[in-house]
């Protein structure tokens, strides 16, 4: 057990210097300046003309990236399908 | 589970109707205010869970099957990908056109955003929004549930 | 200037809570206890989404992960064992 525990403590550490080198070279909480935002920008100015909704959050999710949504309903009803596949012969 | 006491049961089915309100509503106002479809599906799966907590899976399951559920779930599903695949027919001829807006000859839901009070606009993305809802609400509820009346039954000892 | 202030404590306190719970719901042996932790963990969160101004992901949030979550997790765990083995 002691070496099990050894062993998480090494994995630990090896992670956290990852996490942490990673951590030092983001961004300054809320600067935007030296990002890309042209897609942003476009979204904003644009959503109330072309969809004609308010919330600009749902007008991405369900009419620019309507995919993205697909492939989440998609995961949704397959979890589903499972939950019941798996629990049925429980419930006769 | 076979549920719990009286006054859990009283408070569960007396705020039932206004967590189920508030959810539809965040349904409803989904292309107007925070929120959407996922969100308030969530919401009302949340209520709906509340009841299987306080009145036991056994009293809701002779209440509402999951076969039932599956139904509701699979006609959202139908709702969202045929209004996907309308837009192929009409308007820009794309799949996921939004074909309902910038038009004049079908009057639901064509306006331009006029503040957060107008409901009738936006096109497509109240319907996707309430097929996306019922999906999501009859989803999380039968996971719910079926995964409650199994375990309730392991815990009698009758599974097989 | 000083709301500046404020919210800057605020964005300081919430993700020491966040971590703080994380660490109970891990140290606990108590599984439903544990269960409790990972919904206040997720409600917290909910209210640091909140404060960054993305209101559809903490309305999700405390729908999913503060009910939902821990409605299975607790039918799961009443269907194996409650206290968790010292292994």
């Amino acid at each position: 057990m002691a070496m099990r525990n050894s062993a998480a403590i090494i994995f630990f550490v090896i992670v956290a210097i990852f996490i942490i080198l990673g951590l030092l070279s983001i961004h300054p909480f809320g600067d935007t300046s030296d990002i890309n935002t042209s897609m942003d920008d476009h979204i904003i100015q644009n959503t109330q003309k072309e969809t004609g909704a308010d919330n600009g959050v749902t007008a991405v999710v369900f009419d620019y990236r309507g995919f993205d949504t697909l492939g989440e309903a998609t995961v949704l009803f397959t979890a589903v399908a499972g939950v019941i596949l798996v629990f049925r012969r429980l419930n006769k | 589970m076979s549920g719990m006491s009286k006054i859990v049961k009283t408070i569960s089915a007396t705020i039932l109707p206004f967590i189920t309100i508030y959810g539809l509503y965040i349904i409803a106002h989904g292309h107007l205010t925070p929120g959407g479809g996922f969100q308030g599906g969530a919401i009302v799966a949340s209520g709906f869970a509340m009841i299987v907590v306080a009145f036991g899976s056994i009293w809701t399951m002779e209440k509402i099957k999951e076969k039932h559920l599956s139904i509701i779930e699979s006609l959202g599903a139908i709702g969202f990908i045929g209004l996907a695949f309308f837009g192929l027919l009409f308007g820009a001829k794309m799949f996921f056109a939004n074909f309902l807006v910038k038009q004049d000859v079908i009057p639901f839901f064509n306006q331009i955003g006029q503040g957060l009070s107008n409901i009738n606009t936006a096109g497509l993305l109240p319907l996707m929004n309430l097929a996306v809802g019922l999906k999501v609400i009859a989803g999380l509820f039968a996971i719910v549930l079926v995964m409650a009346y199994a375990t309730s039954k392991i815990k009698e000892g009758t599974a097989k | 200037m000083a709301e500046n202030i404020l919210i800057d404590i605020i964005h300081i306190i919430i993700p020491i809570l966040i971590v703080a719970s994380s660490f109970v719901a891990v140290y606990l042996k108590d599984l439903i206890a544990a269960a409790i932790a990972v919904a206040a963990m997720s409600l917290l969160l909910s209210l640091e989404f909140f404060i960054l101004q993305a209101p559809d992901v903490a309305i999700a949030e405390a729908g999913v992960g503060a009910c939902l979550t821990t409605a299975i997790l607790v039918i799961a765990i009443r269907a194996t064992k409650r206290m968790e083995d010292e292994a």
